[in-house]
């Protein structure tokens, strides 16, 4: 419950032994010391949760040199900082971990591309301005009209699974690839055969913005990101001349009616939400497989009830979050948790570890469908930049689980197959989850 | 002096001395009081902050806007005729208000 959480002082709940943990049992010698950054890697997403829960304890707020960003690991700072608009803006949010190589920047500004971001790295007042526009298109009104063809969605992709003669799939590209993109598509009114093209300029720009790429491999995805910016455009211009039923005529529509938002900021919300749309629900729904389906009596509970499965979705969203890290800026001299840092320090909040957070969470790294307060987790944010889109990610995960598990409630992973995660500064989002239904 | 008074769905009432221009959510955050979720820090994109409010309230609780009308469509109870989300409700100065929570928020 939330209120717990404001009226607990931080230290509460901690270890007051807090070295002796830390022996030879939970890590090898590397992780130990400030000098080597408790063992944290700012790109590694295979399992930063130990690195995690030592810097809660040794340096809940530090300065991470390697990347330039203030590293805040607590609960209490970490939701501290998204409260706080008016001393940390977002502006940071969208801006490329590494800098843009020559060769990239001279293919951007030559594809035209003006892109930045639709809302996320926007601030008061614009910020607002536009939220208050593109939220009229997030309300469970509009959720309740999709969900017959989201259903029916997932139960094609499923049929289509089950039918491997060889009884295995991927639960990832098979399932979780298509339902939310499908529907983002759906929602702003372009073609789903698109789906495979938008896939591939999302993972351009998540690799271009938050990943770890040299000059060279910067290359290809800049000329994805200038294809995927020149078409957001076109849908603007297609929607002035032809009107339509979908969430960008919309826009154009409340234009045209006198609501202020002009065709560049259209076109950015349409490279915001044909990102933010459903590469993090894809990740959402395949860690609901990969994470259920490892801890089996979890997922037979859900098998015999139901009414579970909401909670369960909150517990994936806590325990493996799509984004384990956000930025923001600090435009003045601030205060994190007791440790000043001056303006202009870029910071990084990470939720996957305040969403682990010991001071909040009893047994944090305990997978628990039935945890009361798991819906405190951050991965949503928190504030007036709160994902607009958390109520429509979280109803096409319960749909997917719901029909899963009506049709294949054996299904469990391939045993032994590794998973992987792609290196990224703040996305956490498995290769592939191999999964079975043999007999 | 401004005061809400929030009772439960069994009854229990808790009352609160507010400060002027802070949401009836957030007041119940800050002083602990149960019923009331607000996922969302008050963005209005997260309906955990459902009330019921008494006629008196609804009264000096301002209009309700369009937006908040369609969110409340995603309550976990069912809206009623007096609901409103209490993230959109700031307090004035001299006013008593009295919000009735639901059973459930999620
Ligand atoms: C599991 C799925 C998702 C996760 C984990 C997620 C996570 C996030 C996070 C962490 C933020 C930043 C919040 C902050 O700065 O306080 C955000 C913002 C946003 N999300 Fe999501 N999101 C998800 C799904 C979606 C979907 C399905 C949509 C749209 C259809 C969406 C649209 C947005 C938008 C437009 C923003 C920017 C809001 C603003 O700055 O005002 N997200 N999301
Ligand atoms: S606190 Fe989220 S809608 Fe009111």
């Amino acid at each position: 419950m939330a209120t717990d959480i404001t009226t607990a002082p931080a230290s509460t709940g901690r270890c007051p032994v807090d070295h002796g943990q830390f022996g030879a049992a939970s890590h090898d010698a590397s992780g130990d010391s400030a000098e080597d950054h408790y063992g944290y890697e700012p790109f590694d997403m295979t399992d930063p949760f130990p690195s995690y829960e030592r810097l809660r304890h040794h340096a809940p707020v530090y300065f991470d040199e390697r990347i330039g960003y203030w590293v805040v690991t607590r609960y209490d700072d970490v939701k501290g900082v998204f409260d706080d608009w008016e001393t940390f803006s977002s502006e940071n949010a969208q801006a490329p971990v590494r800098p843009r190589s020559e060769g990239a920047k001279k293919i951007m500004d030559e594809g035209g591309f003006t892109a930045y971001s639709g809302l996320s790295a926007r601030v008061p007042p614009e910020h607002t301005r536009i939220r208050a526009i593109a939220q009229r298109a997030f309300t469970p009104r509009r959720f309740k009209v999709l969900e017959p063809t989201i259903r029916e969605n997932t139960i094609a992709a499923l049929d289509a699974m089950l039918a491997s003669p060889d009884a295995t799939g991927d639960f990832l590209t098979d399932i979780a690839y298509d339902i939310p993109t499908i529907t983002i598509l759906t929602l702003l009114g372009v073609d789903p055969a698109m789906v495979p093209t938008y896939k591939r300029w999302s993972d351009s720009r998540a690799a271009m913005t938050w990943g770890d790429l040299t000059d060279e491999e910067q290359l290809p995805h800049a000329r994805n990101l200038v294809e995927y910016w020149q078409e957001c455009i076109q849908l603007v211009v297609r929607a002035h001349r032809d009107g339509g039923d979908s969430l960008v005529s919309d826009l154009v529509r409340a234009q045209e009616d006198g609501a202020e938002i002009s065709d560049h900021e259209i076109a950015s919300l349409c490279y915001s939400l044909l990102f933010a749309g459903h590469e993090t629900t894809t990740t959402l729904i395949a860690n609901s497989a990969r994470v259920l389906l490892s801890h089996r009596e979890q997922w037979e509970r859900l098998l015999e009830d139901q009414k579970l499965i909401p909670g369960a979705i909150d517990e994936v969203l806590r325990y493996s979050g799509s984004i384990l890290a956000w930025r923001r800026r600090a435009l003045k001299d601030a205060e994190i948790g007791g440790v000043a840092v001056p303006k202009g320090a870029d910071i990084l909040l990470v939720m996957g570890s305040a969403n682990r957070d010991e001071a909040v969470f009893e047994n944090p790294d305990e997978f628990d469908i039935t945890r009361p307060d798991a819906r405190s987790h951050l991965s949503f944010g928190y504030g007036i930049h709160y994902c607009l889109g958390n109520q429509l990610a979280k109803l096409q995960a319960k749909i997917v689980l719901e029909e899963t598990i009506a049709r294949a409630p054996q299904l469990r992973l391939v045993e032994g197959a590794e998973i992987s995660f792609g290196e990224n500064l703040s996305f956490r989002a498995p290769t592939s989850v191999p999964v079975t239904w043999k007999a | 002096m401004t005061t809400v008074i929030y009772t439960a769905h069994d009854g229990t009432e808790t009352i609160v001395e507010g400060t002027p221009g802070v949401s009836i959510m957030e007041t119940a955050l800050r002083n602990g009081v149960p019923g009331i979720v607000g996922e969302c820090g008050g963005s209005m994109s997260c309906a955990t902050c459902h009330v019921f409010v008494s006629d008196e309230t609804a009264a000096i609780a301002g209009e309700m806007s369009e937006l908040e009308d369609e969110m409340l469509d995603g309550t976990a109870v069912e809206r009623e005729e007096r609901s409103r989300l209490s993230c959109q409700i700031k307090l004035i100065e001299g006013e008593t208000y009295r919000v009735t929570t639901p059973s459930e928020q999620v």
